[in-house]
C-alpha cells in the first residue's frame, strides 16, 4: 500500500533521513521504532508532505506522493495524527474533528462519521463543546486520532501517541489502537515506546541515525537481542571498571 | 553649477549620517524605525533653539541636539524594545506623528510656518556658512559617525548585535542582555539622526514641520534598503544613489514617492541584500527562509 | 457634552474596529501587519465616491462595489508583496508592506489629485436631540452597519467551515495542512474579508466627514493597529472592543483636553498599552 524507497530528506542543509526504505501492506500495523532524533518523525513529515524529499519516492497506492503538498495527500487517503498531539486549541472538540474531514466533500457521509467516531470515543461527545484545550493530554490524544478518523483514512499514521501521557492514559491509547486495528485499519505507528508498539504490531523497522538497522516481524524484532539490549532494557547491567 | 554639486553633496553626507543611523537600528538591531525622520527633526529644533533663543554656540547646540534626540529614543525604546520588531514599527510610526503634531502646535516651534534666521556655524571665530566650508564640516561628521558605527560593528558588541539580529533567543542563552543592546543600539542612532537635524537646519537656515514627516523616514528607509540592510557600506552608496538620482529625474518629482514604494517591494522581492549584498557585508538572515 | 463625545467616538471607534478586524485577523494567519490597511480603506472609499459620482449607480451598489475593490486589492497586495516573502526574516514582509503602502497612496494622489472629494450624494438624516445631545441618523446608521458586519465575521469564523479552517492556520499552519486545508487559500480569504471590512470602514467615514482624499487611510490605519492591540492583536472580540474603546478616549480626550493633539492620543494609549499590559485587553496571540 504504501512504499518508501531510499527518501533521503532533512532541514535547511543537514540531512536527516539518510535512504529510508520501509513498506506497509493493507491491513497490516506496522511500527518505526528509534531513539530521540533517529528520524522518525521526520520520515512521518517527509510521507506527509510537510517536508520536502530530496532522493527516493514515495509511493501510495501506485502514486508517487514525492512532490505532492500536504493538502494533497491528505485527499489521497493518508491521516497523520502528529507528534504532542497538536489539537487545536480554542476551537471545540466538535470543530475539530469538522476540521479533520476538512477536504471531504460528502456532507453527509462526514455527517453520519462524526457521529461513529463520538460513538467510539464517548468522552469526545461529553466534551463536544468544550475548547480542546482544555482537554487533559490523554482526552487530546483521543481527540487527534478521532480527527484523523474524519478523514476517512486508507492508512492511518501516528507519531508518538503514548508520549507524555500517564501510564493508565497510554493503555487507554493502545486499547483504542488495538481496536482499530481488529476493525482493519491499516496502521503506521512511530513510537520510541518500543515495548508497547511491538505488541501491537504486525511488523516493525528499528531507525537509527536516519538509517533502518533492523527489520522483522513484531515477534522475532521482541526477540531480537540488539533489539532487546538497545530498545526493550532487557538484560541491562552496570560496567564497573 | 558648482554651487549645486556641493549643495548635493552637503545633503548627501547628511543623508548618509542618517542612513547609517537608520541602518544600525535595522541592521544590526533587528528592528525597524519608521520615525526617524521626527529624531532628525527633534535635532533640527533643538540645535535651531538652542542657537537662536538661548544664544549658545554652534557645537553646545549640536551636542544638545544629539543627547536630546537620544534621550528621546531611549525613552521610546525602554518600553518597546522588548516586544516584537512590528511594535516599535508602529510605535516610531506612532511618535513621529506625535512629534509632527508637537511642531506644529507649539508657539516656540513657529507651528506649520517653522523658524527662520538659523545662524551658519561658527567655530573658533570661523564661520561656516560658506558651502566648501559647510561640505568639509559635514565630511567630518559623516566621517565621525562612520568610524563610530565601522568600530562599534566590528568590535565585541557588534557580534553580540548580529547574534541578537540573527537569533534573539540563542544571544539570550548565550548571556548577551538583548534587550540592553538593542536599546543601546536605539539610543545611539536616534542621537545620529539628531546630529543630522542638527547639521541640516544649520545648513539651510530655515526648518518647519514638513521636512520632519514621514516622507522623509520612508526616504532614509528605502536609502537603507537600497543599500542593503547591515552593511555600512552599503549605506553610503544608498544614500549618494537616491540624493543625486531624484535630481537627475526632476521632472518626473510627482512619481517620487509611488518610485519609492515600488522600488522597496521590488527590492525586497528580488534583491533583498541590496546594492553591496554580494560582499562580506551582506546579511544571510534576511534571505534565510524557514 | 460627555455623551455626544461619546456618540460620536462610538462612530469613529466602528470605523477603527472594522479596519482593526483586519488587521487582526491578518496578524493573526500570518504573524504580520499589513501597513496597507489604511490604503485598503482609502481604495473602498474612493471606489464608491467616483462611482456614485457618475450619477448612474445607487447607493448600494456603489458600497458593495467599494467592498468589493478594498478586498480585490487586499488579495492582489498579498499576492504580489507578502507571498514572495513568506518565511523571510519578519522584518522584510514588514518593509515590505510600507512600501506597498507609500505605492498606493502616492498612486491615489496621481490619479486623484490632493484635493478632497465631497461625498456625491447627500443624505437628508434626522437629527435626534436628547437634552443637548444630537444624535443624527447617520451616526446611528454607521453603527449600526459596523455592528451588522462585527456580527456577520464572529458568526463566519464561528460557524462556517472555512471560518474554522482560518482559526485553525492561525493557530497551527502545520497541522492545518494535514487536515487537508490549504493554507496559501485560507490567508487569502482572510485578506479578502479583513480588506473588505476595511472598505466597508472607508465608505462610512468618507460619508460621515464628507471627506475622501489620498492620505485619509493614513491616520485611521495606524489607529487601528493601536486599537487591535488595545484589544489583543489576534483576538477578533478584542479588535471590535479595542477600536470603540480608541474611537470614545480620543473623542474624549480631544472634547476635554485638547482638539490640537487628538491625532495622539491613539498613540499615547498605544505607548501605554504596550507598557502595563502588552497582551492587550483581552489576550491576543501577538508579542
Amino acid at each position: 500500500m504504501l512504499t518508501l524507497k531510499s527518501v533521503q530528506a532533512g532541514y535547511g542543509r543537514l540531512p536527516v533521513l539518510k535512504g529510508i526504505s520501509l513498506h506497509v501492506r493493507a491491513g497490516e500495523v506496522v511500527t518505526l521504532i528509534g531513539g530521540n532524533g533517529a528520524g522518525k518523525s521526520t520520515t512521518l513529515r517527509a510521507i506527509s508532505g510537510l517536508l520536502p524529499i530530496w532522493r527516493g519516492s514515495v509511493e501510495f497506492n501506485g502514486l508517487n506522493l514525492a512532490r505532492l503538498t500536504p493538502e494533497k495527500v491528505v485527499a489521497q487517503g493518508l491521516a497523520l495524527v502528529p507528534e504532542g498531539r497538536r489539537v487545536f486549541a480554542t476551537l471545540s472538540v466538535n470543530a475539530n474533528l469538522e476540521l479533520g474531514a476538512f477536504h471531504r466533500h460528502d456532507k453527509k457521509q462526514v455527517r453520519r462519521d462524526l457521529e461513529e467516531v463520538k460513538e467510539r470515543f464517548p468522552i469526545l461527545r461529553d466534551r463536544a463543546h468544550q475548547a480542546a484545550g482544555t482537554l487533559s493530554g490523554g482526552e487530546q490524544q483521543i481527540l487527534a486520532i478521532g480527527r484523523a478518523l474524519m478523514a476517512r483514512p486508507k492508512l492511518l499514521m501516528l507519531d508518538e501517541p503514548s508520549m507524555g501521557l500517564a501510564p493508565r492514559m497510554v493503555a487507554q491509547v493502545y486499547a483504542i489502537l488495538r481496536k482499530l486495528k481488529a476493525d482493519g485499519t491499516t496502521i503506521l505507528l512511530v513510537e520510541q515506546n518500543a515495548r508497547a508498539a511491538l505488541k501491537l504490531a504486525d511488523r516493525g523497522y528499528v531507525i537509527e541515525t536516519g538509517r533502518i538497522i533492523l527489520q522483522g516481524p513484531a515477534a522475532e524484532l521482541q526477540e531480537d537481542p540488539e533489539m532487546q539490549r538497545a530498545y526493550l532494557g532487557k538484560g541491562y547491567r552496570e560496567v564497573w571498571e | 553649477m558648482t554651487a549645486y554639486i556641493l549643495h548635493l553633496a552637503i545633503m548627501a553626507g547628511i543623508y548618509i549620517i542618517l542612513t547609517i543611523s537608520l541602518n544600525l537600528i535595522i541592521g544590526y538591531a533587528g528592528q525597524v524605525s519608521l520615525g526617524h525622520a521626527a529624531f532628525y527633526g527633534i535635532g533640527a529644533y533643538v540645535s535651531t533653539l538652542a542657537a537662536l533663543n538661548w544664544g549658545l554656540p554652534f557645537p553646545v547646540a549640536l551636542v544638545l541636539a544629539i543627547l536630546l534626540a537620544g534621550a528621546c529614543g531611549l525613552a521610546l525604546g525602554l518600553p518597546t524594545l522588548r516586544l516584537k520588531e512590528d511594535y516599535l514599527a508602529i510605535v516610531t510610526l506612532g511618535f513621529g506623528v506625535i512629534v509632527d503634531l508637537i511642531l506644529l502646535n507649539l508657539d516656540i516651534t513657529g507651528g506649520p510656518d517653522g523658524i527662520g534666521g538659523i545662524p551658519a556655524p561658527v567655530f573658533f571665530g570661523v564661520s561656516f556658512r560658506a558651502k566648501p566650508l559647510y561640505l568639509i564640516l559635514v565630511g567630518l561628521m559623516v566621517l565621525f559617525t562612520l568610524v563610530l558605527t565601522l568600530r562599534l560593528v566590528h568590535s565585541y558588541h557588534g557580534r553580540a548585535l548580529r547574534a541578537i539580529r540573527d537569533h534573539e533567543v540563542t544571544a539570550q542563552v548565550m548571556g548577551v542582555n538583548t534587550p540592553a543592546y538593542k536599546i543601546a543600539v536605539f539610543t545611539l542612532a536616534a542621537g545620529l539622526a539628531g546630529l543630522a537635524g542638527s547639521l541640516y537646519a544649520h545648513y539651510i537656515s530655515f526648518i518647519n514641520p514638513e521636512t520632519f514627516g514621514l516622507h522623509t523616514s520612508i526616504l532614509v528607509l528605502s536609502m537603507v534598503i537600497l543599500g542593503g540592510m547591515g552593511s555600512i557600506v552599503g549605506s553610503l552608496l544608498g544614500a549618494v544613489t537616491l540624493t543625486v538620482v531624484p535630481e537627475l529625474f526632476r521632472r518626473f518629482h510627482d512619481y517620487q514617492d509611488l518610485a519609492y514604494g515600488a522600488l522597496l517591494v521590488a527590492l525586497l522581492i528580488w534583491r533583498p541584500q541590496g546594492l553591496l549584498g554580494g560582499g562580506k557585508m551582506s546579511l544571510k538572515f534576511i534571505t534565510r527562509r524557514e | 457634552m460627555f455623551f455626544q463625545q461619546l456618540i460620536n467616538g462610538l462612530t469613529t471607534g466602528s470605523a477603527y474596529a472594522l479596519i482593526a478586524l483586519g488587521y487582526t485577523m491578518i496578524y493573526g494567519i500570518l504573524g504580520l501587519i499589513n501597513f496597507a490597511q489604511g490604503e485598503i480603506y482609502m481604495c473602498g472609499a474612493f471606489v464608491a465616491v467616483l462611482l456614485l459620482a457618475t450619477g448612474k449607480v445607487n447607493f448600494i451598489t456603489a458600497f458593495a462595489a467599494g467592498m468589493g475593490s478594498a478586498a480585490l486589492l487586499g488579495v492582489v497586495l498579498e499576492r504580489v508583496a507578502f507571498r514572495p516573502l513568506r518565511g523571510a526574516h519578519p522584518l522584510v514582509p514588514l518593509i515590505s508592506a510600507i512600501g506597498a503602502s507609500i505605492f498606493l497612496q502616492s498612486l491615489a494622489l496621481l490619479l486623484f489629485g490632493p484635493n478632497n472629494r465631497p461625498f456625491p450624494v447627500q443624505f437628508e438624516f434626522h437629527t435626534i436631540t436628547v437634552g443637548d445631545v444630537v444624535i443624527s441618523a447617520l451616526q446611528g446608521a454607521i453603527l449600526l452597519a459596523a455592528l451588522i458586519l462585527m456580527a456577520l465575521l464572529m458568526l463566519f469564523v464561528r460557524y462556517t467551515r472555512y471560518g474554522k479552517a482560518i482559526v485553525a492556520c492561525a493557530l497551527d499552519r502545520d497541522t492545518a495542512r494535514l487536515m487537508g486545508i490549504n493554507v496559501d487559500r485560507m490567508v487569502a480569504l482572510t485578506f479578502l474579508i479583513g480588506s473588505a471590512l476595511s472598505g466597508a470602514a472607508g465608505i462610512m467615514m468618507a460619508i460621515y466627514y464628507n471627506a475622501t482624499y489620498p492620505r485619509m487611510g493614513l491616520l485611521p490605519g495606524l489607529k487601528a493597529f493601536s486599537a487591535a492591540i488595545l484589544g489583543g492583536v489576534g483576538n477578533i472580540p478584542g479588535a471590535i472592543l479595542g477600536g470603540l474603546l480608541l474611537g470614545v478616549a480620543e473623542s474624549l480626550g480631544a472634547g476635554y483636553l485638547s482638539s490640537g493633539y487628538k491625532d495622539a492620543i491613539a498613540f499615547v494609549i498605544l505607548i501605554l498599552v504596550l507598557l502595563i499590559r502588552p497582551q492587550g485587553i483581552l489576550k491576543g496571540k501577538g508579542h
